[in-house]
């Protein structure tokens, strides 16, 4: 049985909903789509239905919203309830058909975005909070976690700045980099509180895309195929690639035993179960496809 | 002569409390921005539109600068809900949102500004509406009071109350069948336009009888004669304006 924060919305059945929903969130330039591009095959690779979706996608309000941004007319109240509306309409039209029929959900930001945004733009917590209570809790959330130092040359280089990007909306007396600098700190410190009160995956997205995409790719295996992760015979090699990996290790590391203390007890026994590592994804590749040919 | 109980969201000063203010005085304490706010409710066909635009001359005439908002007229929003409309896109979660950014557009552009300059403002149909079909399409009632947290209370919303065979017996003759939404048929409680217009609008009379008490309502009988109503709701609006003398623009 699914959960939402707090309220249901009327003929939304909470029960039957097999898929998973999962979460990349981040401030503008992480990486998030990015990382959904490369999620999305891997995904339908291992043999599964994903649905991706993400802000201003809906067809209800997706073109309103962007029309709406051209102008200078959008206050700050209106913006928010205009992004629930686009969210609440992708949520019950289709996040939740896509969960009952089984998908894999990869959603290019979810309600924390929104909320940080408004939070930003001096909304009351409660008050956002109340509106996005009737979202489902997501079976991960997954922040790509970047400074403003590592994001600077992303988007100066990539796509130039960009108006709302830069928070001119809230200081129109700022020049576009330090609208830039003062925007994007506001969203990470408001990120920050909400990572710790959602209780987030934190991603350190300022590494390179293929690096963050084996992290996301381990933890999301953990999520989509949870019963390879237990079957004895992936539990075995895991152990064995642990212990090379050790070994390994060992001889890397200068004055290899010295460093040996350093493994506490606690990191020897998770209270969480060990991740699969990314080098085992062929193997339990090999075996979807089997099941399905039988 | 402020309202202690009420939230703040983002630059505005004072809005409508989320739970029942503590004391008489604050439930029916005004705000402070130098402006009036008048609102009419009513079912389709109560005849509130007609009352508020006899009121609006009136004010006019007497020299206040009036402001009029109607309920859905947002033009940042407009090309969304019409959308919603005509391809039957909305759920009663969407349509209660869509209808607060129409709202919240209205307050931020049409209704607060003109508040803070002193103006009288006249809305045809307030949130009371938006609680009122909300609530009989099935949405939470906390959850879309919640919502509207940010509106500014209205100095006077006048309820103006008839029976609902009035007020079908005043609209049917006047319009050519009814619209999808309007009439409620979302909901599928029956077929034909005509009877699910009147489960309908007989679902958001009850949701206003329950709310008179809830948000202290001024009730007019709308079976009265127009002039007699009109009356009424004069001297209501003056004891408003007798304060308010600032507001005058024209001696």
């Amino acid at each position: 049985m699914r959960q939402t924060y707090g309220k249901q919305l009327p003929g939304m059945r909470l029960s039957d909903l097999p898929g998973k929903l999962i979460v990349i969130e981040g401030t503008d330039g992480a990486g998030r789509s990015t990382q959904i591009n490369l999620l999305k095959p891997w995904l339908e690779e291992l043999g599964h239905a994903v649905l991706d979706t993400g802000m201003t996608r809906s067809r209800l309000a997706g073109e309103g919203i962007r029309r709406a941004k051209e102008g200078n007319h959008l206050g700050r109240v209106t913006q928010s309830l205009f992004y629930a509306t686009d969210f609440i309409d992708r949520l019950e039209k289709e996040i939740v058909p896509a969960l009952r029929a089984g998908f894999i959900v990869l959603t290019d930001r979810y309600i924390y975005s929104l909320i940080a945004r408004a939070m930003v733009r001096g909304m009351d917590a409660h008050w956002i909070r109340s509106i996005y209570g009737v979202a489902l809790k997501p079976d991960a959330v997954f922040y790509l976690r970047i400074g403003i130092d590592d994001l600077l040359p992303r988007v100066v280089f990539c796509h130039g700045f960009d108006y709302w990007e830069s928070g001119l909306d809230l200081y129109p007396s700022q020049d576009f980099y330090e609208g830039f600098c003062n925007y994007q700190a506001a969203l990470l410190e408001e990120f920050d509180r909400l990572a710790r009160e959602y209780s987030f995956e934190i991603v350190d997205a300022s590494a390179d895309a293929g690096a963050v995409c084996e992290q996301l790719k381990r933890k999301i295996l953990e999520i989509v195929e949870p019963a390879h992760a237990e079957t004895p015979g992936v539990k075995m090699s895991e152990t064995l690639v642990h212990s090379l990996a050790d070994r390994i290790l060992a001889k890397l590391t200068l004055g290899g035993p010295t460093s040996e203390p350093e493994r506490s007890p606690a990191a020897e026994a998770p209270l969480t179960p060990e991740p699969v590592p990314v080098a085992l994804a062929p193997q339990l590749q090999l075996r979807r496809q089997n099941r399905f040919s039988v | 002569m402020g309202i202690t109980n009420s939230i703040q969201i983002g630059p505005y000063e004072i809005l409508y409390p989320l739970k029942p203010p503590v004391s008489p005085v604050q439930q029916y304490g005004q705000h402070h921005l130098p402006g009036r706010l008048f609102v009419v409710e009513g079912i389709d066909g109560s005849g509130k539109s007609t009352q508020l635009s006899l009121l609006h001359k009136w004010l006019e005439t007497r020299g206040y600068g009036v402001v009029f908002s109607e309920w859905n007229s947002s033009p940042l929003v407009k090309d969304t809900t019409k959308l919603g409309k005509k391809k039957k896109l909305l759920t009663p979660a969407t349509f209660s949102l869509i209808h607060a950014t129409d709202f919240a557009d209205r307050t931020e552009h049409s209704i607060l500004p003109f508040l803070k300059a002193g103006a009288v403002v006249l809305c045809d149909r307030y949130i009371y509406t938006a609680f009122a079909r909300d609530a009989a399409r099935g949405m939470d009632p906390d959850w879309v009071r919640s919502v509207y947290g940010f509106a500014v209370k209205p100095t006077t919303a006048f309820y103006f109350r008839v029976p609902l065979e009035t007020a079908i017996g005043r609209v049917t003759g006047a319009r050519d069948g009814f619209k999808y939404y309007e009439a409620g048929l979302d909901l599928g409680l029956t077929g034909d336009a005509e009877d699910s217009f009147r489960l309908f609008q007989g679902r958001i009379l009850e949701e206003y009888e329950k709310m008179i008490p809830e948000f202290g309502l001024t009730v007019i009988d709308a079976t009265l004669p127009v002039e007699a109503q009109q009356a009424q709701v004069r001297q209501i609006v003056q004891c408003h304006l007798d304060s308010a003398k600032e507001l005058r623009i024209r001696p």
